[in-house]
């Protein structure tokens, strides 16, 4: 091969090189879109403490005392696997995995229930407010 | 309607730069009687990839990386196999893309929403018992294949996307545990583990122990994504003890592995060159006689050794087209099953389907490749998306729709499964 035909290799190579870099950025830019997505999906919503808010970033959600939960809460009357928090059309409901001291919601004992925005759920000692996503400056 | 149709353009507008750079250097540096050939290679090739970008509009995805990435790889698939040996259009190779193409579709439509798949698991487990029976029936250790016209099926192949669904869909019931006598037990992993066991038995008796740690890396993946599921049922004892069995049965299948077996595992291919050793001491001189740049598209001479499109066709590449491309082939691959590392899956299920699927993919490209390459004994397994064969072909093209679907899931309850919503209060406070 002469170098011509070299330099043209090289060029061929590079186009694939860039093409894969575009796509990798395409990837990158839709991680934002499937953000918001995800966000109708779930309503928006989040779960509030007196000073801390937790994300609700997949369709089931641990509540517990155990390290990796996916909501950690680290009180004693808190079940290490306490709570299940799922969503389907939009729809969020909460189920106890087997706790000790159960869930309440709005005062009354429950082991399956649709949450609504507002609602208050009692984990033990800890209560937490189901309410719709704020920005981070609002309280 | 997608959110970003400036990455569309620009995405689409680069995979046909990179396409049209490689005909371009078929053009100029290839080995061609007719020019026709080229622009033949070229035509199929730009209309594939123009008929998908417009197809795929249609799915109203929220990620099309996977799609642009999968038609790069096909387009690159078809432009190869068309050049080994000679430029001529590969027309049964072209089909069977266009075959993966639409397998892809199907796949993602069927597993965008896993509550409904949830319900169907019980299929998946008779569809994996079926092929098994088809397979022992039909096929035997000589001919793992059922002709059909000039197309030929390889039945086991199949098996693979229905294990990891059956791998993913189990996940759910990890808390359902039922005691017996003084353990807790899983049904779903029994029944798993039982599949695992029927599926290897079955790859022993076809004696395709190239597909044995592909189906092993799935069930490997799908089982530590168990016995972390939920997260905090993470026990690193459990883990140890898996990775134990798991040496112990590796130790134990090298023993007493069969004897043609064992003699691939110890074969010095240069001192055997005509015997065991010729694909892979041949694959190695073409892969030296390529260099970074390769001996031109149409020029090797690797195309006249047997499976030089399938087993041994990171070499293949590697001489006619350079080491840079091979390797830039394999990144792209490696591009498509880090995806879901960019965009995680916001589900269990979704999150162990494409481990599970990545797992296959890195697997089955790491065997072909070290095998050609003589680091491991070689397996005849193929590499997703560039080898030929309609089985391996469909069957990728069916695990990255799967992919897709975890990028762009959905998340909706059965109609027969919907909740009655409690009423909501009436002093309930609206902000």
């Amino acid at each position: 091969m002469n170098s011509l035909n070299l330099i043209l290799c090289a060029v061929a190579a590079a186009a694939l090189d860039i093409c894969i870099l575009v796509l990798i950025l395409t990837a990158y830019r839709e991680k934002k879109s499937s953000r918001i997505n995800w966000h109708r999906v779930s309503n928006d919503m989040e779960l509030a403490e007196q000073d801390k808010t937790y994300e609700l970033g997949c369709d089931e959600v641990l509540i517990g005392r155990h390290a990796s939960a996916d909501i950690r809460l680290p009180d004693l009357s808190v079940s290490r696997y306490h709570a299940m928090l799922t969503v389907a059309d939009g729809v969020w409901t909460i189920k106890d995995i087997g706790s000790k001291s159960g869930i309440f919601v709005n005062g009354e004992l429950t082991r399956e229930t649709v949450l609504h925005e507002n609602d208050i759920i009692k984990l033990g000692n800890r209560r937490l407010l189901f309410r719709k996503r704020r920005d981070g400056n609002v309280r | 309607m997608y959110a970003n149709p400036v990455a569309y353009v620009f995405s689409c507008f680069f995979v046909l730069i990179a396409h049209s750079a490689m005909l371009c250097n078929i053009f100029f540096n290839g080995r061609y009687d007719d020019v026709h050939q080229i622009a033949v290679i070229g035509a199929a090739v730009i209309i594939l990839d123009i008929a998908y970008f417009v197809a795929i509009v249609a799915f109203r995805q929220t990620s099309y990386a996977l799609d642009f990435l999968l038609i790069l790889i096909i387009g690159m698939s078809v432009i190869f196999q068309s050049c080994f040996g000679q430029i001529h259009l590969d027309v049964k190779h072209y089909i069977t893309c266009i075959v993966c193409l639409a397998a892809s579709k199907g796949a993602y439509i069927l597993c965008r929403n896993h509550k409904l798949l949830q319900d169907k698991k019980m299929y998946f487990y008779g569809a994996i018992g079926v092929l098994i029976l088809i397979t022992l029936i039909f096929t035997s250790a000589e001919n793992m294949w059922i002709e059909l016209g000039s197309f030929t099926i390889q039945p086991s192949e199949f098996i693979k996307p229905l294990f990891v669904l059956a791998c993913a869909t189990s996940i759910a019931d990890q808390q359902k545990k039922h005691k017996i006598l003084f353990i807790n037990v899983v049904y779903e992993n029994i029944a798993l583990f039982g599949l695992m066991a029927a599926i290897c038995l079955l790859q022993v008796k076809s004696h395709d122990y190239g597909s044995l740690p592909t189906f092993l890396s799935i069930y490997a993946v799908g089982f530590l994504l168990r016995i972390c599921y939920p997260k905090a049922k993470f026990s690193k004892k459990k883990l140890i003890a898996v990775g134990a069995v798991i040496l112990v049965f590796v130790i134990i299948g090298l023993k007493y592995a069969p004897d043609y077996v064992q003699h691939r595992l110890h074969v010095d291919i240069w001192s055997d060159k005509t015997g065991d050793g010729y694909q892979q001491s041949q694959a190695l001189i073409g892969v030296a006689n390529g260099g970074w740049f390769g001996v031109g598209p149409g020029f090797g001479a690797l195309a006249k050794i047997p499976a030089y499109d399938n087993d041994i066709v990171f070499t293949t590449i590697s001489e006619e087209w350079g080491l840079l491309y091979a390797l830039m082939t394999v990144l792209t691959i490696i591009i498509i099953t880090a995806i879901p590392l960019i965009n995680p899956a916001r589900s269990y299920f979704h999150g162990t389907m494409s481990t599970c699927i990545c797992a296959a993919f890195l697997v089955q490209m790491a065997l072909n490749i070290w095998g050609s390459c003589n680091l491991i004994p070689f397996t005849g397994v193929t590499i997703p998306f560039i080898s030929t064969g309609g089985s391996s072909l469909m069957v990728s093209g069916l695990m990255i729709g799967m992919l897709m679907a975890c990028q762009s899931p959905v998340f909706k309850e059965p109609a027969h499964k919907k909740k009655q919503e409690a009423p909501e209060p009436a002093w309930r406070w609206k902000e």
